[in-house]
């Protein structure tokens, strides 16, 4: 994936006027199924989707493709992850003119929730590709509503935005590959492994902690996460001379198609 | 009282930078990030609920089935 866009400042601003999705692609059939409707040329659903959309998320405000470069020019390929300065400028403008027309309820009824995560698997994974600590909320139903509610306000804070994922799980059994627990019930701080299939507690915070010492500890917490230093390439080659392997729920499909609709074609 | 002004005026330039600093100093600790979504039903009920766009993005966490990376 193309980071040079999505680590931009301006865009990073904008992107608060935005509901922020990113979507792990071949992990799940009605996802899939989600984004054909947004970007599949010849119907076939590649590895890679962007678009900027309506708030129903039934209509893209620009050209969608396989990255931003589709709809604000730059380069596009593999392993691109540098762009012209004023291609970046041009989404972050656009993003901006789009949020003037779609500003938003004043008041909008309810919380914000976690950005939650689909499953602790995916979950891992994702925390690695970030390298970011992964928040586990983990209890039974009513623990983890209790949980999210001293949470939530915490996760879309200043101090905590964006420093770490979020996934819910409610049985213990679902730590398989997750060193370190001891609790039945907590905010469970992971360190994921680089390659994402495994990971161990950095700590256990009690989900009966008040609202200053949930802060305080996960602070904490998130300060001890190392991320990995590798490289792209680096990781990629020790990744498969080490026989570290992912297989999508999905079946991949990326490629298929492709040469028939460039980004300088219309569909 | 000019002593008394001048102190006070040294204390509040000290603080200021002592803000400053600590801000860049976070800033460059934890560069900002999007916060993202992790799920299309999750992220479409926000964006319902707060009437705000949606930007989008879709990858497979993995580079030639090596998971772990973007």
């Amino acid at each position: 994936m193309d980071r040079s866009f999505l680590a931009d400042k301006d865009v990073i601003a904008a992107s608060k006027k935005f509901v922020c999705i990113r979507l792990a692609t071949y992990e799940d059939a009605r996802e899939n199924e989600v984004l054909k409707g947004v970007f599949a040329p010849g119907g076939v659903l590649q590895n890679t989707v962007f678009s900027l959309m309506s708030p129903d998320g039934r209509t893209s405000l620009v050209r969608a493709g396989r990255s931003p470069a589709w709809a604000f020019g730059g380069q596009v390929g593999r392993g691109i992850h540098q762009q012209p300065p004023e291609v970046i400028r041009k989404m972050a403008q656009t993003m901006e003119a789009i949020a003037l027309a779609y500003p938003g309820k004043d008041q909008p009824v309810g919380r914000v929730p976690l950005p939650y995560l689909a499953d602790l698997r995916l979950a891992l994974n994702v925390a690695a590709a970030d390298r970011l600590p992964l928040v586990a909320v983990f209890g039974n139903a009513a623990q983890r509503k209790q949980m999210e509610q001293q949470l939530e306000p915490l996760a879309w804070s200043d101090e905590f935005l964006g420093r770490a994922l979020y996934v819910p799980v409610n049985q213990p059994e679902d730590f398989k590959a997750i060193t370190g627990l001891k609790s039945q019930a907590a905010y469970v701080v992971i360190q994921p492994d680089i390659f994402g299939l495994k990971g161990r507690v950095i700590q256990e915070i009690s989900f009966k902690v008040t609202a200053a010492q949930l802060k305080h500890s996960l602070a904490e917490a998130l300060g001890r996460h190392q991320p990995s230093t590798l490289t792209y390439e680096q990781h990629r080659r020790q990744g498969a001379a080490a026989g570290q392997r992912w297989e999508s729920k999905t079946p991949n499909t990326d490629g298929i198609g492709r040469s028939r609709f460039g980004p300088g074609l219309r569909r | 009282m000019g002593r008394l002004y001048g102190y006070m005026k040294w204390k509040l330039v000290g603080l200021g930078v002592l803000i400053v600093t600590g801000g860049l100093a976070a800033a460059e600790v934890h560069p900002e990030k999007i916060a993202w979504f992790g799920t299309w039903k999750g992220g479409l009920a926000e964006a319902q609920r707060t009437g705000k766009p949606i930007l989008l993005v879709s990858a497979a966490p993995q580079c030639h089935n090596v998971p772990g990376v973007w």
